[in-house]
């Protein structure tokens, strides 16, 4: 149809221009700390995209964000709020550095998916609570996520201590660390296989196939949910409960398996760091993931395929940060400032575009022939 | 007295012609109204008749699209609420709007705090509440929290909030929903009370014992127009009904003639509860046959919304039996009950009868989505979804640009047609439709109409719920008329005259019903 042509143009237009305002915005702040934005924005430009390190970083920062950015889109497409990305995140880091370090003398073939899939199901298992809780009682899961994740936070800590999960190998030492990790557990790098393909990129970065992976899991639940029954029954879901119930759709069941689905992507998020980076899970584990997931899925309309996007742009933005504080000495925070601005802009931007895309489409309707006119009277409803 | 009052030329409030559209449906249509200074002024219709519209308009929350409207005789323009209020507008909602955890003396100031700046005079506020209260002899403290009042206090402080901001007129909205009788008494004396000091109020509702017991005039909306005005002491509840429910003949429809075959409905002694325990569907026994449409006649909130989602499964079964072609389907959930062949209108197309935002054609196939013939393993076919909605669309007409549009682009006639074309679709053996016309123009009534007939020309089984009378009597094989829960009638359309539904309506007779007989 032209008409939808046209609005996926409006569409991009409006994304276009909100990053355009975000940035404009960002400016004022710029100039007010005696910045000059015509210099710190194609500084970060540069810094990002010059050089093929910087590049590689900014897609390792984004893999967990992906992840994390598609845990939460998928339970915000049933209606259901996952703040506890953060804690699923948690533990299912420890259950993969456990099965890592524990589980021995396997091949990599066996130990590695073992090791993903143990984090898997700590991160459903975490999500398991909620949605019963939600499910049974009516508890809303945004308060009870909030509370998993503090007691994720603390289980965590707790599992550290020594006796438990801590590596006996660093007594004396104020490291505070599992095991290592064996290598069978590990997750391989990208390295080969994009220099495979004329990609040469320095060791020092740990880009690995976390990446794709997290990439296909965006491609597959995008393909669920638009063709599939499942994916059907999610978006009636959660545009209409009540006529969903009425078309025999368990929207119980729906939301229970959605937000387990949601809680198995969480469990993964923190295993780029713990599989492919550290090599153990210790109690500087990266923090953080589950809450820049929010925005994420945000930004990305809780479109699976927009969540990689918005991932990348984010760590794009993250990774700016840095060359800021560097090259021109100024504060990182005016790059967190300007994160915020952009996703406003676009959260509005969409909003209004929505509402003017509706109109349209009520305009036309109201206009519309019959899809085939010669053919209505030849119906069963005819003369 | 009532007289007096009558005849007075001080009309608070006129309305001349007001008309308000929506896309596909004239919500209201050329409404006059006059409504003298002192008087109570019930309003009365069935859902979708109008009356919530107008309330919005007169509250400043729609702008009519034609027509005037006059306040103390001068023609106004009502932007808003706060426009409304400085008019002397006040409403009374359904729902209270009360903090808990405030006093009340806190809730009625809340909003138009006296005091200076920052500092809140509760002191004065108190006085100023207990004065209301005491010129119209409110029982009441103000010093008292809302969380320990009764839904009669509560309601109670609604009104002194709106009297607080000087309203002149009160719109109470179905004010009695929330209250038992006893409430219901003492809310009454109030308003009289009220009335008696100069206060105007219009009362919506449509419990019509109600009613005549505290309006000076009624005045019955039917399909966003004025039925008619009438002094509540020179009518009765079975004019009432019928101005609310009937309706001239506009159409007239050919039965085909078909002799109605084995039951394939049937419900016995079925008992569904309300929020409270408390029963409203109270032992329904009641049997459709192959090629029959049976009627279902009552003033809405009679038990009828209960017991047709009951039968789909969507309300718990407190006891009772549901069969369909022989099998029990009591309590098997929605999808067993649609798998037995049972089909279902429902009652508001925006709640249960469509996901708006999604496509036409996906709203198609919503419930049949599991057939196998529009699934591929996981996936979805879409090409056989294609194929079904486009045929649909031809077959029932339906005006949209595409099969991907989404629903709520389509106007109000177009949606209903197509949960009509969804319900119809892969023969279903037994049809619950709720309410199958309301809110449609003539056009669209009578297509659905036909439809009606075709399918049980087909040999299915219609159980019809309407509050419309006519279209019960133009289409029944049989009629059922529901009262408090209960089928207090059972007859044939012959045998029975409009003036006589309503006596049935409203509770004033009874007449002898299968589960009496069994």
């Amino acid at each position: 149809m032209s008409s939808s042509t046209r609005f996926f143009f409006l569409q991009a237009g409006a994304l276009g221009l909100a990053i355009l305002f975000g940035a404009l915005a960002g400016s004022v702040i710029l100039l007010a700390i005696n910045e000059n934005p015509l210099e710190i924005y194609p500084l970060i430009v540069r810094f990002n995209l010059a050089r093929i390190d910087s590049v590689a970083a900014i897609f390792y920062r984004a893999t967990p964000l992906i992840l994390a950015g598609l845990a939460t889109a998928l339970a915000f497409r049933a209606n259901l709020f996952n703040i506890g990305v953060e804690g699923q995140a948690y533990v299912g880091a420890v259950a993969a550095a456990f099965v890592g370090f524990a589980v021995g003398g396997l091949p990599r073939l066996v130990h590695l998916p073992l090791t993903i899939l143990a984090g898997m199901l700590a991160g459903m298992l975490w999500a398991l609570l909620p949605i019963v809780l939600k499910l049974r009682r009516g508890a809303h899961e945004v308060i009870t996520t909030i509370m998993m994740n503090a007691i994720a936070g603390a289980l965590v800590l707790y599992l550290l201590e020594p006796g438990l999960l801590r590596d006996p190998a660093q007594a004396g030492t104020p490291r505070v660390r599992t095991p290592d990790i064996l290598p069978s557990a590990l997750m391989p790098l990208l390295h080969p296989a994009l220099s495979a393909i004329g990609l040469e990129i320095p060791g020092s970065s740990r880009l690995n196939w976390f990446l794709p992976l997290g990439m296909a899991l965006c491609v597959f639940f995008f393909w669920v949910l638009r063709r599939w029954r499942f994916g059907f029954e999610v978006r009636a879901v959660a545009h209409n409960p009540s006529a969903a119930e009425a078309a025999g759709i368990s929207t119980q069941r729906v939301q229970f398996l959605i937000f387990l689905l949601s809680g198995g992507v969480a469990g993964m998020v923190g295993l780029s760091d713990t599989l492919a980076f550290f090599g153990y899970f210790d109690i500087d584990f990266p923090k953080g993931y589950g809450f820049l997931g929010i925005s994420i899925a945000l930004l990305a309309k809780n479109n699976p395929l927009g969540v990689v996007a918005a991932a990348l742009f984010i760590a794009f933005l993250d990774r700016g940060a840095q060359g800021v504080q560097v090259f021109a000495g100024a504060p990182r925070e005016v790059i967190t400032i300007l994160q915020g601005l952009i996703i406003l802009a676009i959260v509005v931007g969409y909003e209004l575009l929505t509402r003017y895309i509706r109109v349209q489409l009520k305009r036309e309707a109201q206009i519309a022939p019959p899809l085939a006119p010669a053919l209505a009277a030849t119906g069963e409803g005819g003369e | 007295m009532l007289g007096g009052r009558m005849a007075s030329p001080d009309l608070f409030l006129e309305l001349r012609n007001i008309s308000k559209r929506f896309p596909g449906v004239v919500a209201n249509d050329k409404i006059s109204l006059a409504v003298p200074t002192g008087e109570i002024h019930a309003l009365v219709g069935e859902n979708g008749a109008g009356k919530s519209t107008l309330m919005k308009i007169l509250y400043g929350l729609y702008q009519p699209d034609e027509g005037e409207i006059m306040v103390r005789g001068a023609p106004v323009r009502i932007a808003g609420p706060r426009r409304a209020l400085e008019l002397g507008i006040g409403m009374v909602h359904q729902h209270f709007m009360l903090i808990p955890v405030f006093t009340v003396a806190e809730n009625v100031i809340l909003g138009s705090e006296p005091g200076r700046r920052a500092r809140l005079d509760t002191a004065r506020a108190i006085e100023q509440i207990e004065l209301v209260t005491r010129q119209y002899e409110f029982d009441l403290n103000p010093r008292e929290l809302v969380a320990n009042l009764s839904v009669g206090e509560q309601q109670r402080v609604e009104i002194i909030k709106v009297l607080y901001r000087g309203a002149e007129l009160l719109i109470l909205d179905e004010p009695t929903a929330v209250l038992v009788p006893q409430e219901v008494e003492e809310l009454f004396a109030n308003l009289r009370r009220l009335r008696d000091q100069g206060k105007t109020i219009i009362f919506i509702s449509h419990i019509l014992d109600e009613v005549l017991a505290i309006a000076d005039r009624v005045t019955v909306l039917r399909r966003g127009r004025v039925v008619g005005t009438v002094p509540s002491v020179e009518t009765t509840k079975g004019q009432l009904a019928e101005m609310m429910v009937g309706r001239p003949v506009l159409l007239q429809v050919t039965r085909p003639e078909i002799t109605p075959g084995e039951v394939r409905l049937a419900v016995e002694e079925l008992v569904v509860r309300g929020a409270h325990g408390r029963p409203v569907v109270r032992d329904i026994t009641l049997s459709v046959r192959r090629g029959e449409i049976y009627g279902i006649a009552g003033v809405q909130g009679n038990g009828q919304t209960e017991l047709v989602e009951a039968i789909v499964g969507l309300r718990p079964i407190a006891s009772g039996t549901v069969r369909v072609d022989g099998n029990d389907v009591t309590r098997v959930g929605t999808r067993r009950v649609r798998l037995a062949g049972l089909a279902h209108i429902p009652e508001d197309r925006h709640h249960r009868g469509l996901a708006l935002p999604m496509q036409v054609r996906e709203n198609l196939v919503l419930g049949h989505h599991r057939r196998g013939l529009f699934t591929n393993g996981p996936l979805l076919d879409l090409a056989e979804i294609e194929a079904f909605a486009r045929e649909r669309i031809r077959d029932y007409d339906i005006r949209s640009p595409a099969t991907t549009t989404p629903a709520l682009a389509l106007s109000g006639g177009n949606q209903q047609k197509v949960i009509v074309a969804r319900e119809f679709a892969f023969a279903p053996g037994v049809l619950l439709a709720a309410h199958p016309t309301r809110g449609l123009d003539v056009g669209a009534t009578e297509f659905v109409w036909r439809q009606l007939m075709g399918a049980m020309a087909q040999g299915m089984a219609v159980l019809l719920v309407s509050a419309d009378l006519d279209e019960i009597l133009s289409l029944s094989d049989r009629i059922g008329v529901m009262y408090r829960g209960e089928l207090v009638a059972e007859l044939f359309p012959g045998e029975a005259t409009p003036q006589e539904l309503g006596l049935y309506m409203t509770g004033t007779k009874r007449a002898p019903t299968e589960q009496a007989a069994g």
